[in-house]
């Protein structure tokens, strides 16, 4: 998994999709997953990303999360960089007459994902 | 329609099962995501951008009152309560979850329906005209070509690896309602001076990001040859396609660099090298397979129907629906009814379990328990007595599904977007929401006209952007998305590619330049003119001025 070296600059988030059910998931402090953003690790500390990297690639091949890769992250917001990573985050902008994903998110409560 | 013989049922039945056992090893680690993938890929589950998606397979759009209703059982147990449907007449779950997808299945077995083959390089979903069987203007019901096609194509040992996607239409109607000339393969099917009927191929047509119209190949072949006629094509194709750049590898491209002249020399040498005997099907096999597609039992009725009349002359709201989304039925005192997925406020062809219900319900009571999806992302009720039409509006009334606007410039063609897809570059349904928003008024879109948007996110073009009356692609530079814009393009029979008009606009900017070329647009026809004769007659210049008249 080339993908776990990240080529970004400035903040890093490592994030995936949660194998079993799918969600977009980050990697927390202590190498867990959640489905919150304001949850995930986001660090510029080039050791702490390198046991990020190893974190994900084992919480793949325990079969955890899928696709795991590293976010740039904007250190002025503290949100995504890339206009994609945005709508990862947020969910559809557009559930015209349903819950929108934040609503959703609310009422099934956030998911956590760890090897333990 | 057709019902699946035993071994239908038996290997979907045995699918399923494999897909099961598949999932439980990938969970536990027996199997690494990179094998996985191309297995979950060949039962329509895809990772998009938030999670799974599963797309399902509705052969040439055709579906049961039953099915709908297991499809909103579906959407409400397995995802969040609604589908939406494709350009390939599918349907897709934006939000099921892995450990779900083995029993959603079964279900899906259960009313003998699968997600093979909606993804993978191989031949996709036939699909064809929605208005088949009931059509006024078709040779013949184009349904039971799409099924020997599908039969044909169902894990077909020697297409299932093809250079690329393969994607094949059929229409038997003069007035092409299936765009086959945006196909790899399309097929009209057609009567010859002797009074025959046989097919008229087409080949090399497609979208994405080199659009091509697809050029034609044999004006006919007979219905004894369709088979090796084909399967000459797919041989031809399948040896001599690029498998070296993914962007190259279409058959459009091959026919391109071959050049038409060329590659008819190729298929007709292939099927001179072939014993046609062992592909084709015989006359029996063929009238047992139109058997499943024989006509409801229509009542003799006239098309008169004072009570009906005199309800629209009443209700402009009616009179509006009655003129937009009836079609012309062969049989007197019949219609054809579209439903419109184009609601002013939501995403184009999104359908809630709750309006599934609803329509296999009219579908029940009214339409002989029968169904269509179109591939502009609507629903079609095929055989509806006239005089059925005014409960039926009221119903979809209370559903939520009587918009009057088939189309008109608000019955827009739209990919998911950015909203979902993981390969979207720009997002394009709250485009296409602007644009049904400024244009909400129904008496001026009645004032338009026939007008065609249609939107893709990306340079993929699943939302049919070349082939729009107006059509738009959506893009993104250092994070901000634009929209290109291309004119004149044309899906049906008089097929064509649109131009592009020039530099990307802002999504502001690009609604109030799509209102200035409709203003411009309705100045400038003369007569009946539709929007597409207006540009042809006067060109790209005069609207191009319009559109960036505030740059």
């Amino acid at each position: 998994m080339s993908s776990l070296k990240h080529k970004g600059k400035g903040p890093q988030v490592m994030t995936a999709n949660g194998l079993r059910q799918g969600p977009v998931v980050y990697m927390r402090k202590d190498y867990s997953w959640s489905t919150v953003f304001a949850e995930a690790l986001q660090t510029e500390d080039e050791a702490i990303i390198a046991a990020m990297g190893e974190a994900a690639q084992s919480a793949s091949e325990a079969n955890l999360i899928v696709g795991a890769y590293f976010i740039d992250i904007d250190p002025a917001t503290s949100e995504p960089a890339r206009y994609r990573e945005r709508f990862r985050m947020n969910g559809p902008s557009f559930d015209p007459g349903r819950p929108t994903h934040i609503e959703h998110a609310e009422k099934t409560g956030p998911i956590h994902l760890s090897e333990t | 329609m057709y019902r699946y013989d035993e071994f239908d049922t038996q290997f979907v039945k045995s699918r399923t099962a494999q897909f099961r056992e598949q999932v439980v090893r990938r969970l536990d680690g027996r199997l690494t995501e990179d094998q996985f993938r191309p297995l979950r890929l060949m039962n329509g589950l895809y990772l998009q951008l938030h999670a799974y998606m599963l797309r399902v397979a509705v052969p040439y759009g055709t579906l049961s009152s039953d099915q709908l209703r297991q499809l909103a059982h579906i959407g409400e147990k397995y995802d969040r309560g609604y589908g939406h449907v494709t350009t390939r007449q599918n349907i897709q779950f934006n939000w099921p979850e892995l450990v779900d997808v083995p029993n959603i299945l079964d279900d899906l077995a259960a009313v003998e329906m699968h997600a093979i083959q909606t993804s993978g390089n191989c031949i996709r979903n036939v699909t064809s005209d929605p208005w088949a069987g009931a059509a006024k203007d078709e040779v013949e019901d184009p349904r039971p070509t799409c099924e020997l096609l599908r039969q044909w194509s169902s894990l077909h040992p020697e297409f299932t690896f093809l250079p690329r996607k393969f994607k094949i239409a059929v229409t038997a109607s003069e007035n092409d309602r299936a765009a086959i000339r945006a196909h790899d393969i399309g097929i009209k099917i057609v009567r010859n001076e002797a009074g025959e009927v046989g097919y008229h191929i087409y080949v090399g047509g497609g979208l994405g990001r080199t659009p091509i119209i697809a050029e034609s190949l044999n004006e006919f072949v007979s219905r004894e040859d369709l088979l090796p006629y084909l399967e000459a094509i797919m041989r031809v194709y399948n040896r001599y396609g690029r498998r070296d750049n993914k962007y190259k590898a279409r058959i459009k491209i091959l026919v391109q660099e071959t050049g038409i002249k060329q590659f008819t020399q190729d298929v007709d040498a292939e099927y001179a090298a072939m014993t046609p005997a062992d592909v084709a099907v015989g006359p029996e096999e063929l009238k047992r397979i139109a058997a499943y597609f024989a006509a409801p039992k229509f009542e003799t009725l006239s098309d008169k129907d004072e009570a009906f009349d005199k309800a629209v002359i009443l209700d402009p709201a009616l009179s509006r629906w009655t003129q937009n989304n009836l079609g012309q039925h062969r049989k007197a005192g019949y219609t054809i009814v579209n439903i419109s997925l184009k609601p002013t406020d939501g995403a184009p062809g999104d359908i809630t379990s709750e309006q599934m219900r609803a329509v296999a319900d009219l579908a029940d009571k009214y339409s002989f328990s029968e169904l269509r999806f179109t591939h502009e992302q609507n629903v079609v009720l095929p055989h509806v007595k006239r005089a059925d039409a005014l409960a039926i509006y009221k119903a979809l009334q209370d559903a939520g599904l009587a918009d009057a606007n088939i189309g008109k410039v608000t019955d827009i063609i739209c990919c998911p977007g950015m909203d979902y897809c993981a390969l979207a570059t720009a997002r394009s349904i709250p485009i296409s929401q602007a644009i049904a928003q400024r244009f909400a008024d129904p008496e001026r879109q009645h004032i338009i006209g026939e007008m065609k948007i249609k939107i893709s996110g990306c340079i993929n073009a699943c939302g049919h952007h070349h082939v729009g009356h107006i059509g738009i692609l959506g893009l993104e530079k250092a994070g901000v998305e634009f929209y290109q814009l291309t004119l004149g393009g044309d899906a049906t029979e008089t097929a064509v590619v649109g131009d592009r008009t020039g530099k990307g606009l802002s999504q502001t900017e690009l609604i109030d330049g799509i209102e200035r070329i409709v203003e411009f647009y309705i100045e400038t026809r003369e007569g009946q003119e539709r929007f597409l004769d207006t540009y042809r007659r006067v060109g790209i210049a005069p609207f191009k001025e319009v559109l960036y008249a505030d740059h």
